[in-house]
């Protein structure tokens, strides 16, 4: 071990306990403090791991929730970046506060989210075993340019890392066209089943092909741009998954039941995936996908589906006195559309809180709201009261009235203490949908409320 | 009255929550009991381009501009360029709005041709022009103030025979140097603001859909509607984030 990296980690433990004593999370700076001291800190402490990086634009935290279960459901404890602090700097905190003092790592396997930009820094500094690439959609324009630009961050990723095993979605025509860019092995997995009204969607992400420029066809839709998706003309298609549902039996708002085959079995299997929506069968999916090829027994990982917990925000529960508050995250227009079509699916009366920030972490750029399908929550009828907050409330409220919400019915809050008053005061059950900064501030108002766990612990 | 709203290649270009503007239109017609049609015209639809009376146009990506230039180039882009000389109602927002001048040249000197509808055209930079922004609206175009939401690192310069749409209160406009933002030429009106730019800019919307009424019918009156909420949002941007005070 150098001096150099010695220092880097005592820098890193000592910054994140200095942070925590103020309650502040310390999920980024104590690795940018260890990386002053050795630029190279991350592979140093990651040695020897056994890694699986999740990115993609959507459902990498819920993924990794559902790896670290299946992990710790076979008796293996593993490290994870829990917080959602994905950049170069977070998993260097991450990896660094969890190594010995001489800098070697306390556990053997770890979960990593890493942002899609950030993908090319850390991947070739932790030499992951297998690499999962969810979806790739539109997300914070104003940060990274355009969906293409992003999906060429994620190819340099991970031709910085070609040892890596791909995961990769069968049904997304735009991450499923890194496998020809690359020389990693790939294992595929998908819906072999349409989803939700199967219709084409009036927003897509990838309308033409992304090798020659012709209209897709589809067989059948999933969900945005997902489904069984080919090229009349230069022939780029689905390909076919190892790992795909084949049947959803039955779907409600604790989760999915559904039958899934595996190219290397010769018979389907049932499973129960513990959390509702399309969007988290992807992600179950993927981490049944991505755990086989890790080297983990498949039904060991199918059967710990069904435990699986929500995540820091994402459909996650919460009792306030005698409401219940779901939240569910939501950062861009496919991930708002498929959570309010979860909300559409609710059978009972019900309120719901809006909320937008535009700070940093969420994207100054607000405009998407108007690609997500508030419509059709708006038409349900379920909605008794509506709560818009955030440093753009306002322009959540006009959104919501030119989607035929009843105006009279919407209050406006700047506060997260006073959506929580108005959340307490609801007698039917409260969905939240935040975007990011206002999921943390929302959670916070929750936390203080409930005595709940801060959220690294 | 009817107004007919042609919604050109809303399959490729729709970034930015630009749909919101038809949303926007469309509602405050019907509010009004003026009935509206939407009709969707993308690459390789052929219509007779002259039964409508308001075009708009969203902004885009990158990849997608050369499958949308073979198609102006099959006979749709004289069609528009005719519209706009018969001073149909065109909203041509960022890509849209780069795509009514004579062409974008990339900042290593790559030359694409447009459909030169409008006279100005647009260079390519290294630094993107991004954030809340104002403009007040030239006298021609009703003379409110504007909030949006710029994202573009094209500067855009306009010609002799155009007006800009406005002039930059706060941002960059067309090219963060001249203080100009968007183009106004006969009815055509672009401009480079996401948001979407009409629903938050009510008397914008408004100052549109009247003149593609006008250019119909003659004349049009457009009741006042209650726009308490548009216009907090509309202040909330303002105030709160480009500290400019109510004019």
């Amino acid at each position: 071990m150098r001096p150099g990296s010695i220092c880097a980690v005592a820098a890193c433990k000592l910054t994140r306990q200095a942070l925590r004593l103020f309650h502040r999370g310390g999920t980024a700076l104590p690795g940018k403090a260890a990386r002053l001291f050795d630029p190279d800190i991350l592979k140093r402490v990651s040695e020897g791991m056994e890694i699986i990086v999740v990115t993609g634009t959507n459902g990498k935290t819920t993924t990794c929730s559902m790896l670290e279960n299946a992990l710790r459901a076979g008796g293996r404890e593993s490290l994870s970046n829990k917080s959602g602090a994905n950049l170069l700097s977070g998993v260097t905190a991450e990896l660094t506060c969890n190594a010995t003092w001489t800098g070697k790592p306390k556990t053997h396997y770890a979960v990593i989210e890493c942002d899609e930009g950030a993908l090319k820094q850390v991947a070739p500094l932790i030499s992951p075993k297998v690499i999962i690439v969810t979806n790739l959609f539109r997300d914070q324009l104003d940060r990274y340019g355009e969906v293409m630009h992003t999906l060429d961050e994620i190819r340099k990723g991970i031709l910085a890392s070609p040892g890596s095993i791909l995961c990769l979605n069968a049904d997304d025509s735009l991450t499923g066209s890194l496998a020809g860019d690359v020389p990693n092995p790939v294992v595929w997995y998908g819906l072999d089943t349409p989803t939700g009204e199967e219709k084409e969607p009036v927003l897509s992400d990838a309308r033409y092909c992304i090798r020659c420029g012709t209209e897709y066809g589809y067989h059948y839709h999933t969900y945005a741009h997902l489904g069984g998706f080919f090229c009349p003309k230069c022939g780029y298609s689905r390909p076919e998954p190892d790992f795909a549902v084949t049947q959803i039996e039955e779907m409600n708002t604790a989760g999915t039941r559904c039958r899934v085959r595996m190219s290397a079995a010769p018979y389907e299997m049932e499973i129960t995936v513990g959390l509702p929506a399309v969007y988290n069968l992807y992600n179950a999916m993927a981490a049944l996908c991505a755990c086989t090829a890790f080297g983990l027994p498949a039904e060991e990982c199918a059967a710990s589906l069904k435990t699986v917990h929500s995540s820091f925000g994402r459909m996650e529960n919460f009792i306030l006195g005698k409401t219940s508050l779901q939240m569910i995250l939501v950062k861009n227009p496919a991930g708002c559309s498929q959570a309010l079509e979860y909300l559409s699916s609710v059978k009972e009366p019900c309120r719901a809180v809006f909320a937008l920030n535009d700070r940093t972490a969420d994207g100054h750029d607000i405009s998407w709201i108007w690609d997500a399908d508030y419509e059709k929550i708006c038409s349900s009828g379920i909605l008794q009261e509506i709560l818009v907050l955030g440093d753009r409330a306002e322009d959540m409220q006009l959104r919501l009235k030119y989607a035929g919400a009843d105006t009279s019915r919407i209050t406006i809050v700047r506060e997260a203490r006073e959506a929580l008053k108005w959340i307490e005061a609801s007698p039917v059950p409260v969905f939240a949908f935040p975007n990011y900064t206002s999921m943390l501030e929302l959670r916070e108002a929750v936390r203080e409320r409930t005595g709940e766990k801060e959220f690294w612990q | 009255m009817e107004l007919r709203i042609c919604h050109l290649y809303p399959e490729v270009l729709n970034l930015y929550g630009d749909r919101g503007n038809i949303l926007c239109m469309t509602r405050r017609l019907e509010v009004r009991g003026i009935s509206c049609s939407v009709e969707s015209v993308g690459i390789g639809d052929n219509p007779d381009l002259t039964q409508y009376d308001l075009f708009f146009i969203g902004g885009g990506q990158d990849f997608e501009q050369e499958v949308l230039l073979d198609d102006l180039r099959g006979g749709k882009g004289d069609s528009i360029r005719s519209a706009v000389r018969d001073g149909r109602t065109f909203l041509c927002i960022c890509g849209g709005y780069q795509m009514m001048g004579h062409y974008y040249q990339t900042h290593d000197g790559v030359r694409c041709e447009f459909l030169g509808a409008a006279d100005l055209y647009t260079v390519g930079g290294d630094r993107r022009m991004i954030g809340n922004y104002a403009y007040a609206l030239g006298e021609e175009s009703g003379g409110s103030t504007v909030v949006g939401f710029e994202n573009h690192s094209g500067r855009t310069y306009l010609g002799e025979g155009v007006k800009p749409l406005g002039k930059v209160l706060k941002g960059f406009g067309n090219n963060g140097e001249d203080g100009t933002e968007g183009v106004r030429f006969n009815n055509l009106f672009g401009t480079y603001s996401h948001g979407p730019v009409l629903p938050k800019n009510p008397q914008f919307a408004d100052h549109i859909l009247k003149t593609a009424l006008t250019q119909r019918y003659g004349s049009a009156v457009l009741e006042p509607l209650d726009d308490t909420m548009e216009m907090l949002s509309h202040y909330r941007v303002l105030e709160h984030y480009l500290r400019l005070s109510r004019s």
